[in-house]
Order: C-alpha cells, then sequence, then structure tokens
C-alpha cells in the first residue's frame, strides 16, 4: 500500500476566523460587494477576492465557500480553484468562510449549501477566481523579475522560468498593488491536472484522527451546557412544570421556559441531562394529538379519490388511451415519514457579550445561523459572528436550525454561553421528517413495450412549505411574525393557484418518454413538522416509478433494460446509463440464489442506473452488490464520486431495508438505534461504480446515487420470491 | 476522586461517579475525538479502550475505569506517526462527514491488537456495533484489511505506542 506523506500542512484547518484587518470583498467583475470580507488578514497577506489569501511564505488559505458535510464539497471546490490557480489543493490551507455575499451559492443566490448544486454551481465561478488571481501573480512576476510573461510557467504555486522556480508568494507585494484581471482564460480540459485526478480529500487525516472539529466540540471559558425537554407532540404548548426538585439537582444553575419547551442548563452536560430527564412537564392536546399512522395512511387514501386534488401537469388525452393500449396497470406505493439521524445530533454554542454574538454550529448556512441569533437575541446581524464547523452528518437536517434558536434564547435568558445538544432521542422524536407518501400510478403500453399514458397523483405532506416557514425568520431577521405567516401564506396561496410545490412530486414522471401525463396532488398537512431529506421527493418517487416500469416491462414481456432504453429516446443521457449498466449486466452472473433487480432515475441534473443483486433467506432480504453507472458530467474528484455513490446506496438501503416512523397519539415513536435502525457494516453489499467520461459541466452527486436503490432491491425481491412489495421499508410477507 | 491513566498519564476526577466515561473525557478532559451520536451503546461512535478492550464509553460510568488504562483516538498515535489504520484510512480517503471514524478506528485497532489478520467476516463483525450513517463501510472494511496486510511493515508504529 502506497502512503502519501502526509503533512501537518494537509490537516485542513478550522480554525475559527476572527477579528484581524479588515478586507474588502471582490466581485468576480472586480466591483466590491458591500462589507468586509470576514477574513483575517495575516501579516503581508494578500487578498485578491473573497476566496483566497496568499502569504509571502507561499501558504495559500481557500475560503471555503460551502458547507462540509461529508459530501467531499471541500475537495471538490479547493479543486476548482487550484486547477486554474495551478496550486494543488491538497497544499492549501482551508478554511470555512464566515458571513458574506460574496459565499453566496451562485446556484441559489444565497449562502446555504443543498440540492447536490455546489460543483455544479461554482464550477465557472471558482476557476475564473483562480485563473484571474494566476493572471495577477505572472503580472506581479512579470514586473518583478523583469522577464516577459511568455518565458514563464506555472507549477503547483509556483512560476517556472527556465530551470528558476520563484513561489507565488514572493510576489503578492507587487501583485497588491495591480488591478486584477476579470476574464482571465480558461483552461481547456485536456489540460487539467487536479480535475479528473485520482487523490484522497483534503479533510481525510483530520478526520482519520480525531482532530476535526465539528459544533459539538466547541468548549469556550464559563461554558454551560443545556438540554431542552420538548413536548412530545410537535406543536402542542407547556401546560406546567415544576423546577423545584429540579434546580436543586448538582450542578443546575437555571431552569427556564422557552418557546420550544424547558431548558435545563447546568456546568457539565450530563448534570443537565439527568435533571432534564427528571423533569415534570404537562403539555396541550392539539389536533396532532389524535393522529396515528393508520389514520394518516387512511386520510391519504381518501384524498387520492377526492376532488380536491391540483393537477399540476395534464398533457395529451390520458384518459383516451386506457382503451388502446394492451397493457394497463395500475399500482398504490407507500413510504413512510423518515429521520435523516445524521451522527452528530444538532447542537449550537452561542455566545452574546454586550451588543456582540457569536455562534458556532455546523449548519447548511451559515447566513440563516446568522439571521436567527440576531432575531432572537436583537442584536444586529452585522454584529453576529458565524464561526462554521464542520458538519457531521447533513443529509438535508441542518438546513432548518431551531436548535440555534434555542440556544440563543438561552443565552439570552441565562446571560451564559451555552452549548446546547439534542440526544439522539431528541433528534428522531423531535425532528424535521421526510414526509409519508400514498402514490397511486396508472400507465399503459402498447404492443410494442411503448408507455402510451402515464398517470400519477401523491397525497401527503408539501415539503417546501414548512421549510421555507423555518428558513424565512432566518433569511430575514427584521421580519415580523405576522409577516413570516403572510409571506408563506401567500407562497402556500401562489402554489394553490399555480403548481404544486415541486419538491413533493419531483421524479415522478419526467424520465420516459409518454406522450400522454397526468400528475395530481394532494396536501394532506397532520402537523408533522418536514423538511428535505437526502434526494427530497425523488427519495420516494422513484420507487414507485421504477417499480411500475418494472411491472410494465414484465406485462410487456420485456427485458427491464430493452424496456427502459426504448422508453428513454428522448433523454439520451439516461439512456445512456441505462444501456451500461445493461451491459454490465450481461456479465453479472449472480450465484444461485441470488437474484438481480434494476433501476434508473434522473435527479440533480445526474443519471444513474443500477443493479442490485439480493437474496432472499429465512424471509430475510439481503444485498450482496450493487453496480452503479452514474453520469455526473466531468467528475471533479472521481473518488467522491464513487465515496458519493456508495453513501447514498447505503442511505437509501436503511430506507429500503430499515426506515420508518410510527406515529401514535401525534407522538413519533422511535427514538433511539434499537427501533430506529440504519444499515450496519454486516448488512452492508459491496459497490462497483462506473462513471461515464463526459465533457459536460458537473452536476449532482450527494443525492442522485440514493433514488435507485430501493427500486432496484424491490424488483430482485420480485425475482427471487414472486412478491411485488409496494411498500418502503421493504417486508416480505 | 476517581483515578485512572488516560492516554498513559494518570489522571483523577472528582466528577460524579456515575457520569459516562465519555462526558468525563469530553468536558472535563477536553479530549473532543471521541463522539456522542445516541447515548445508548448503539452507535459506537464514543468507542475508546479500557485496557485494550474496545468499550462503549457513553454507558460506562467513570468508576468503573478506576485505575484502568483508558486510551482514546489522542492517544492512539501521534500525527507524525500515524498508526497503520489511519494510513490505511487516509490512503482509500475512507471519512465522509468523520464523525464516526474516531469509533471506527478504535473498534478496528482493538480487533487488530488480538487479532492481526482478520478475515473480511472478522471485520465486520467486530465493527457491527459502529454505525456509519455517511456509508462508508465499503471503504471501512477494505482499510481494515489493508491494514492488517501492512501489519508486519508497521511493526514499529505499533510497538512504540504500547509502550507509551
Ligand atoms: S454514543 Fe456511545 S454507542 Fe453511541
Ligand atoms: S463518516 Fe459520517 S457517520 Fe461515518
Amino acid at each position: 500500500m502506497h502512503i502519501e506523506n502526509v503533512s501537518r500542512r494537509r490537516f485542513l484547518k478550522t480554525t475559527a476566523v476572527v477579528g484581524g484587518g479588515v478586507v474588502i470583498g471582490f466581485s468576480l467583475t472586480g466591483c466590491s460587494s458591500p462589507g468586509p470580507l470576514p477574513i483575517e488578514l495575516a501579516e503581508g497577506g494578500f487578498v485578491p477576492n473573497a476566496f483566497l489569501q496568499l502569504l509571502p511564505d507561499n501558504t495559500l488559505r481557500f475560503y471555503t465557500p460551502r458547507d462540509e458535510m461529508g459530501q467531499g464539497v471541500t475537495t471538490g471546490l479547493s479543486t476548482l480553484l487550484g486547477e486554474e490557480f495551478d496550486f494543488d489543493p491538497l497544499d492549501m490551507d482551508i478554511r470555512f468562510a464566515g458571513v458574506h455575499e460574496d459565499y453566496n451559492n451562485p446556484g441559489m443566490g444565497v449562502q446555504a449549501t443543498g440540492g447536490s448544486n455546489a460543483t455544479h454551481a461554482h464550477f465557472d465561478q471558482l476557476r475564473q477566481v483562480g485563473a484571474n488571481a494566476r493572471a495577477l501573480i505572472l503580472a506581479a512576476a512579470e514586473h518583478d523579475l523583469a522577464i516577459g510573461q511568455e518565458q514563464m510557467s506555472t507549477d503547483n504555486g509556483e512560476i517556472l522560468v527556465g530551470s528558476e522556480r520563484y513561489p507565488y508568494g514572493q510576489f503578492v507585494k507587487t501583485a497588491a498593488t495591480l488591478t486584477p484581471p476579470t476574464e482571465a482564460p480558461l483552461k481547456a480540459q485536456s489540460a487539467f491536472k487536479y480535475i479528473g485526478r485520482e487523490s484522497t480529500r483534503v479533510d481525510a487525516l483530520a478526520k482519520s484522527t480525531g482532530t476535526a472539529v465539528f459544533g459539538i466540540d466547541i468548549d469556550l471559558p464559563g461554558m454551560h451546557h443545556a438540554v431542552v425537554k420538548r413536548s412530545p407532540v410537535a406543536g402542542a404548548a407547556l401546560q406546567s412544570f415544576d423546577a423545584e426538585l429540579v434546580k436543586t439537582m448538582p450542578g443546575v444553575t437555571d431552569v427556564i421556559e422557552i418557546g420550544s419547551g424547558i431548558a435545563v442548563v447546568a456546568e457539565r452536560y450530563w448534570q443537565a441531562k439527568v435533571a432534564a430527564d427528571a423533569l415534570e412537564v404537562s403539555w396541550t392536546s392539539v389536533p396532532l394529538s389524535k393522529v396515528n399512522s393508520k389514520t394518516i395512511r387512511a386520510d391519504y387514501e381518501v384524498a387520492l379519490t377526492s376532488n380536491e386534488a391540483l393537477v399540476p401537469t395534464d398533457e395529451g388525452d390520458v384518459d383516451a388511451q386506457w382503451n388502446s393500449a394492451e397493457h394497463v396497470l395500475e399500482a398504490d406505493y407507500w413510504t413512510p415519514f423518515l429521520s435523516h439521524a445524521p451522527l452528530e445530533p444538532m447542537n449550537a454554542v452561542v455566545r452574546i457579550q454586550g451588543n456582540e454574538a457569536e455562534v458556532w454550529s455546523g449548519t447548511q448556512g451559515p447566513v440563516a445561523a446568522q439571521g436567527l441569533v440576531a432575531r432572537f437575541s436583537g442584536i444586529d446581524p452585522e454584529r453576529v459572528k458565524v464561526h462554521q464547523t464542520y458538519l457531521g452528518g447533513g443529509f438535508g437536517r441542518r438546513g432548518t436550525l431551531t436548535h440555534i434558536i434555542e440556544a440563543t434564547q438561552i443565552a439570552v435568558a441565562t446571560g451564559k454561553p451555552i452549548h446546547l445538544l439534542w440526544s439522539r432521542e431528541d433528534d428522531l422524536k423531535h425532528g424535521l421528517y421526510r414526509p409519508a407518501s400514498l402514490m397511486r400510478l396508472k400507465a399503459g403500453v402498447d404492443a410494442e413495450g411503448k408507455i402510451l399514458a402515464w398517470d400519477a397523483a401523491r397525497a401527503g405532506g408539501n415539503i417546501s412549505e414548512d421549510t421555507i416557514k423555518n428558513m424565512m425568520p432566518a433569511l430575514f431577521p427584521g421580519l415580523g411574525d405576522g409577516m413570516i405567516d403572510w409571506t408563506v401564506g401567500l407562497a402556500k396561496g401562489a402554489l394553490k393557484g399555480w403548481v404544486t410545490d415541486p419538491s413533493s412530486i419531483e421524479g415522478l414522471f419526467e424520465d420516459y418518454d409518454q406522450v400522454h401525463t397526468r400528475i395530481k396532488h394532494t396536501t394532506i398537512n397532520h402537523g408533522i413538522p418536514l423538511t428535505f431529506w437526502r434526494s427530497v421527493g425523488h427519495s420516494y418517487t422513484a420507487f414507485a416509478k421504477e417499480s411500475m416500469i418494472d411491472e410494465l416491462a414484465l406485462a410487456s414481456g420485456q427485458d427491464p433494460v430493452a424496456f427502459r432504453l426504448n422508453n428513454t429516446q428522448n433523454k439520451p443521457r439516461l439512456q445512456n446509463v441505462i444501456r451500461v449498466a445493461g451491459e454490465a449486466l450481461q456479465g453479472m452472473l449472480p450465484k444461485q440464489g441470488h437474484y438481480l433487480g434494476f433501476a434508473a432515475h434522473h435527479s440533480f441534473l445526474t443519471d444513474v442506473a443500477q443493479i442490485a443483486e439480493v437474496s432472499v433467506q429465512a424471509g430475510r432480504i439481503h444485498v450482496h452488490k450493487v453496480l452503479c453507472v452514474v453520469d455526473c458530467g466531468i467528475a471533479v474528484n472521481p473518488d467522491i464520486v464513487r465515496a458519493q455513490m456508495e453513501g447514498a446506496i447505503m442511505f437509501g438501503l436503511t430506507a429500503a431495508l430499515h426506515g420508518e416512523h410510527q406515529i401514535q397519539d401525534g407522538e413519533v415513536m422511535e427514538s433511539n438505534f434499537d427501533n430506529y435502525p440504519i444499515l450496519r457494516m454486516t448488512e452492508a453489499p459491496s459497490v462497483d461504480v462506473v462513471i461515464i467520461p463526459s465533457t459536460d459541466k458537473p452536476t449532482g452527486v450527494g443525492e442522485p446515487g440514493l433514488p435507485p436503490i430501493a427500486p432496484a432491491v424491490a424488483n430482485a425481491v420480485y425475482r427471487a420470491t414472486g412478491q411485488r412489495l409496494r411498500s418502503l421499508p421493504l417486508r416480505l410477507a | 476522586m476517581i483515578e485512572f491513566k488516560l492516554n498513559g498519564e494518570t489522571v483523577s476526577t472528582g466528577e460524579d461517579p456515575n457520569t459516562p466515561l465519555l462526558w468525563v473525557i469530553r468536558d472535563t478532559f477536553k479530549l473532543k475525538g471521541s463522539k456522542f451520536g445516541c447515548g445508548a451503546g448503539l452507535c459506537g461512535a464514543c468507542t475508546m479502550h479500557v485496557d485494550g478492550v474496545a468499550v462503549r464509553t457513553c454507558i460506562l460510568p467513570v468508576m468503573a475505569v478506576a485505575d484502568k488504562n483508558v486510551t482514546t483516538i489522542e492517544g492512539l498515535s501521534d500525527t507524525d506517526d500515524l498508526h497503520p489504520l489511519q494510513r490505511a484510512w487516509v490512503a482509500h480517503s475512507v471519512p465522509q462527514c468523520g464523525y464516526c471514524q474516531s469509533g471506527q478506528i478504535m473498534s478496528a485497532a482493538a480487533l487488530l491488537d488480538n487479532n492481526p489478520s482478520p478475515s473480511a467476516a472478522e471485520v465486520e463483525s467486530a465493527l457491527a456495533g459502529n454505525i456509519c450513517r455517511c456509508g462508508c463501510y465499503p471503504r471501512i472494511k477494505q482499510a481494515v484489511l489493508a491494514a492488517s496486510d501492512a501489519m508486519p511493515q508497521f511493526q514499529n508504529a505499533l510497538s512504540t505506542r504500547q509502550e507509551v
């Protein structure tokens, strides 16, 4: 085994960026954006733009604008910049950027990370930033060395002239006096040396030595620990509680009421936890208190037959096709509420001193963290400093930051620096969930196996509405509560008259060539808080769609690959991953008793086809092997593409085989990993990933590996047992 | 006062003897490499070695380690002399979010101490108590096997570590 010599420089530092020199931001066009950059100016440091600081000793600090939750974005973005600046990402000193408009996600217009869009959205921007900075250093070198640029080349942070090498850092003084170019030419793909390279992650060492800093690890002088006791039923209000006993328990300093429940504050976490467990609290009853898993499903069933449904898509004449179709199939598919359950439970550290506040937390939106602290402390957002940390998993969960609201409220009420930590029980029982869905699909195929008509309906909660409501106070800290309700209501109203929340139905109908398509949606909201969950709507629509496609192929007497190829003539990239996977399938010779299942899906601009090799033994489903073919445009770091496919498959297998929340009297019943199991190593298949070579701009990789796995397994289970399982998690009769 | 050895040094604590070892290590001794994932012995994020055995410290009262040797991820190696598992972890780009990895490595290290050339099935069962929500399992398995194959060539690193 070859081991790279890993130097200390290759630690991804997560030192909080504090105080120091004020640096003005530069946009790509050279115009400055509002406000000082949250960058600490080093001695002699040169900051040509918000992303870089070059030091005289040739240290390159890269301020990464997106949040690292394991998806490898830090490696990817540093590679984009490093490619054009000509600086090895493994040699950069990488730091999480503070809050500033220059760090906005170009695909969202806000400083947030999600939707598998970072590499796509920053692909042009960060390469341009790197190219401009390199041109500037070359111009400075030309001046200082009095040598023409045509005699210079660059190599990993050094300018080469003949056999001489000059570190970039040597030229920072002169560079600071020059006007940075804005449109330096970009390299051709054939000249890439870091993009596409097989290389380790920039954060691998820190994460293999216990030195990577997560939000939970922040420890401040005088810090107190808080645990919050919340209502078992979302939205119920506090009725009464008895703080007296708890107040006398060891270490306890404060027992206070906050918006979401009762906060117990102590000198140590364990003291706060023991005291909160002993606290007796009673809560009001709300409509959700009468809701059970069974009633939810029954309500969805009624909704599917009601006339209330919105019809966001109605193309051609669906009803006219049923008579002429050779085969018409109709089936219902069920998918349950799920938790994200990132391994690091929610936490936040908030310190308020006078009219200044600081917050430390790993979030998918540092600007939202800033906005929430400002809103709930009354301090101006400009005076709220955000310290981003690594995220111990995100999956959509760390876009909603009610834990930062809680920590802020407790810090304000107690006047102490507060470390708030949720337990696993808090995470599973008081979280935000992937909505449950009931989907009814009806489809007709002609005698050649061409899909004629596709009629799909979904009933369930709306994902975006809850998420918007949770994000509004963060993004607009000055907006009153009434205004927020009004604005969200407006958005909801707008959705009603115009189109269904696209997140809730995405993936249900777009992938195949059928001409006649109708989509219906009925929103049923029981009050269980919802949010984006890795691959969002695709996480359940792909299960319904790809199970139905398998049934249609079988009904047509066609091979599932041939059937899909025949019905994706207008989707060449999707068709190609199906073809490549289909060819690989020919060479897969499953062991006796093992069966193969196929599925494909397009999401986040990326196309994925998967084959699952499955056996069923003693009524248990075993997934032995998965082949995954992905077209994600240019693979900026191929190994991270493979890792994301592997991880998404494991995440999707937890959902396919185990994931399910039960609701009883409005309460989420699962509380820890014993009753909400996560896939373990003993159940994990081996995964082979094939990346389609491409010259296209990179597309998403964090989420698209997830949607096909559940249907691929379900389709294999059908071949193994003859049982068509149309509910997740997959359970044999 | 409860006295024990922490990464080779004698330490003592006056914390409530029922406090789980994890919190004493994190909050009193400020070693943050061991993580909290479930608090119920179900995920392995808090794994440390107590007298060489991999233990879930979120449910182990600190009094249970009186006079014993506790090793955390911080004591497994130093940066310039990584444990073979850590080298393999980096070479295979094992971590995603990274949060489970201290626990994974500590469980794997205890396995290799007792069984330097485990089979794939032995790796799986030794690590079955460690959840990785990011799904790094295929790489964790590969890295443990690679480190185990590599063991002879890293004997020095191992013996230095055991003297500490
Ligand atoms: S935190 Fe100890 S086993 Fe999960
Ligand atoms: S790397 Fe994220 S939990 Fe294992």
